[in-house]
């Protein structure tokens, strides 16, 4: 199990090492970014398929658990790890003049991703999560355009913003409790955190952390960096890197914080997050803002399904967020060439006739169209919203639909347009083979996934399951649970 | 008045000040400050977590046990955060420079209209929403890019 560390070393090692490698050589430098990657996820599969059903928390230097530096191990955290890992792998940077710089920077993102979704610590996440985000900075701006500087010190600035909130909010922890660890916080929770201080603390954590999640007020910085930074980044913050700070938040939600209050306001601002994604989605008038609203809008429903209490929402939750993990850079993959102006991709089929039926099956399964993967994830979602008791809890299930005609109404506004018979422009530039290529991998594993839906289904229930198992985290981080803990 | 009422009423006007700094200026180097400031506020908001007054640090010399020990644990985490800190304000004052050369201005308000405007450029688009949106309003009575959203 201890295998599980490489997935945080090796990247960031080959990360400082490349630019040695780079002065020995230019083809080995290039190599071994990808190939560490492949081998990163290969070691995330591994262990996926040796880990089964348990669960497996490792204590760095062999530190217990109130002292030391905790990894905690399920199929959630793993699941992102891997993700991260392959993400980072297809979405690799193509060669530009920056190839060496981004190839670190990308090393560096997937290294601390995997730290990010394994750690259990909540101040090792906070330091995980600030190394995702300076890394991010560092690829936003690396098309060395005025408009991304502009777009990434904006960024930077609601970034850091947030990192305070994040940094005030464990201090309010701390006060309360005296530690740190997930494990033992949940085991402190009930009687320390159920109070107005605790509530404080995780609506400071949640906007914190809500800034690389999209969450709705703290997104603005979306639409702009989405715009301005190149597009394989784009597909992969939206991607991969917000569902990592997604599933930060369902931990601390799920483990530590279990007023009602909390989930209310996680509900409140996802449905805030649709409405207002939506929306501006349908109104956006370029491919790539269209793509980074409707992300947002996603993210809305995600944080609406995770509101659900109990094992229902993470579910439903993991659901929706494992389709926009797909979804998303295949359709930021698209938008490598069709960037720019949505009335310029009139007749686009013509040049790029894989590239629209793609973007078909896509948009189809993002609205929510039976029978692609969208659709039973929206429907999960749905489901569990009619459950609840709440009122609120059905306003989030009507803007869900509401926001899924919008969509429809949007992408397919723009799938039509492709099919537009005469135009007098000039066409877009046909795709890439290599962006194609992995769009369409991506796609056709979409696709694919239709026909393993039951499977797949009992597979993540048992995922959720077990994320939402808060006696056995306390269990596997800390075997001799503590009687009574020193503050 | 106690030591620890004071330091949290200075950690609470840090963190004030910070955000007002953030939210209220709009020049880009008086903002970076106000981030400044926040972390400050937070990372004195996290050491005053486990304050103990007159406690000494946690060492034991000779089998010499301290009475009152401080706790080393926020200590250790703040000296992080500072250094995380320092690194964002590094990087943040970089751009800042970047940012300069490239439209001669640190008026955050100018250059949110600028980048606007470059995005909406390179897109090739003049007009900040859809003309297929089905609007009530008359697009073309939308004066500016800024008006819309984002």
């Amino acid at each position: 199990m201890n295998n599980l560390l490489l997935l945080i070393a090796l990247p960031l090692i080959t990360a400082f090492l490349l630019p040695i490698l780079d002065r020995v050589s230019t083809m080995l430098a290039r190599l071994a970014g990808p190939v560490v990657l492949f081998i990163t996820s290969a070691i995330g599969f591994w262990l996926w398929m040796q880990l089964g059903g348990q669960t497996v928390a490792i204590q760095l230097g062999g530190f217990l658990p109130p002292l030391g530096i905790t990894f905690y191990v399920d199929q959630l955290s793993l699941l992102f790890a891997v993700a991260i890992n392959v993400g980072t792998l297809l979405l690799w940077p193509d060669d530009g003049e920056d190839r060496l710089r981004r190839s670190i920077l990308s090393l560096i993102l997937a290294a601390s991703g995997s730290g990010l979704a394994l750690s259990g610590d909540l101040f090792n996440i906070y330091v995980f999560y600030e190394l995702v985000a300076v890394v991010s900075y560092g690829l936003v701006a690396s098309k060395s355009i005025p408009g991304a500087y502009a777009a990434t010190i904006r960024y930077l600035i609601i970034s850091a913003f947030g990192a305070v909130l994040v940094l005030t909010g464990i201090a309010l922890v701390y006060q309360a409790t005296g530690t740190l660890n997930l494990a033992q916080l949940a085991q402190l929770a009930p009687d320390k955190l159920n109070n107005l201080q605790g509530l404080a603390a995780f609506v400071l954590m949640l906007i914190g952390f809500g800034v690389k999640a999209e969450l709705f007020p703290v997104n603005t910085w979306v639409p702009e960096v989405y715009a301005t930074a190149p597009t394989r980044v784009s597909g992969l913050l939206a991607g991969v890197v917000s569902k990592l700070a997604l599933i930060v938040i369902v931990r601390l939600l799920v483990l530590v914080f279990h007023q009602p209050e909390a989930q209310t306001v996680m509900l409140v601002l996802g449905i805030l997050g649709v409405v207002t994604g939506e929306l501006a989605a349908w109104r956006a008038r370029d491919f790539n803002r269209m793509l980074a609203y409707s992300s947002i809008g996603q993210l809305g429903i995600m944080f609406i399904a995770f509101a659900i209490p109990g094992q229902a929402g993470v579910f439903a939750g993991l659901a929706v967020a494992l389709h926009h993990l797909i979804v998303k850079p295949a359709l930021f993959l698209l938008a490598e060439r069709w960037g720019g102006s949505l009335e310029k991709l009139a007749g686009a089929a013509r040049t790029s006739p894989l590239g629209a039926a793609l973007f078909i099956v896509l948009a189809l399964s993002l609205i929510g169209v039976p029978p692609f993967p969208g659709f039973w994830a929206k429907l999960l979602v749905l489901v569990h919203l009619g459950e609840q008791a709440q009122s609120l809890y059905y306003l989030g299930g009507l803007v869900i639909l509401a926001g899924a005609a919008l969509e429809a109404n949007y992408l397919f506004r723009v799938a039509s347009s492709f099919y537009y018979p005469d135009n007098k422009q000039e066409l877009p530039p046909a795709h890439r083979r290599r962006d194609i290529t992995i769009a369409s991998v991506l796609t056709a594993g979409l696709v694919a996934s239709v026909f393993v839906l039951s499977p797949l289904a009992e597979r993540l229930d048992g995922i959720a399951t077990q994320a939402s198992d808060v006696p056995r985290y306390i269990q596997t981080v800390n075997p001799a649970a503590l009687p009574e803990a020193q503050p | 008045m106690d030591t620890s009422l004071v330091m949290y009423i200075a950690a609470g006007g840090l963190l004030l000040i910070g955000s007002a700094g953030i939210v209220m200026s709009s020049h880009l180097v008086r903002i970076i400050f106000g981030i400044a400031l926040l972390e400050a506020g937070a990372n004195l908001l996290l050491l005053l977590a486990s304050f103990r007054e007159g406690a000494t640090a946690p060492i034991i010399v000779d089998g010499h046990v301290p009475a009152i020990m401080a706790d080393p644990v926020p200590q250790a985490l703040v000296l992080t955060a500072i250094v995380i800190g320092v690194g964002i304000l590094a990087l943040a004052l970089s751009l800042a420079i970047r940012v300069q050369r490239a439209y001669g201005t640190l008026d955050m308000r100018e250059i949110r209209d600028r980048m606007a405007q470059e995005i909406a450029d390179t897109a090739s688009i003049d007009r900040p929403i859809s003309s297929h949106a089905p609007l009530p309003v008359d697009v073309t009575s939308v004066p500016s890019p800024s008006e819309g959203k984002g």
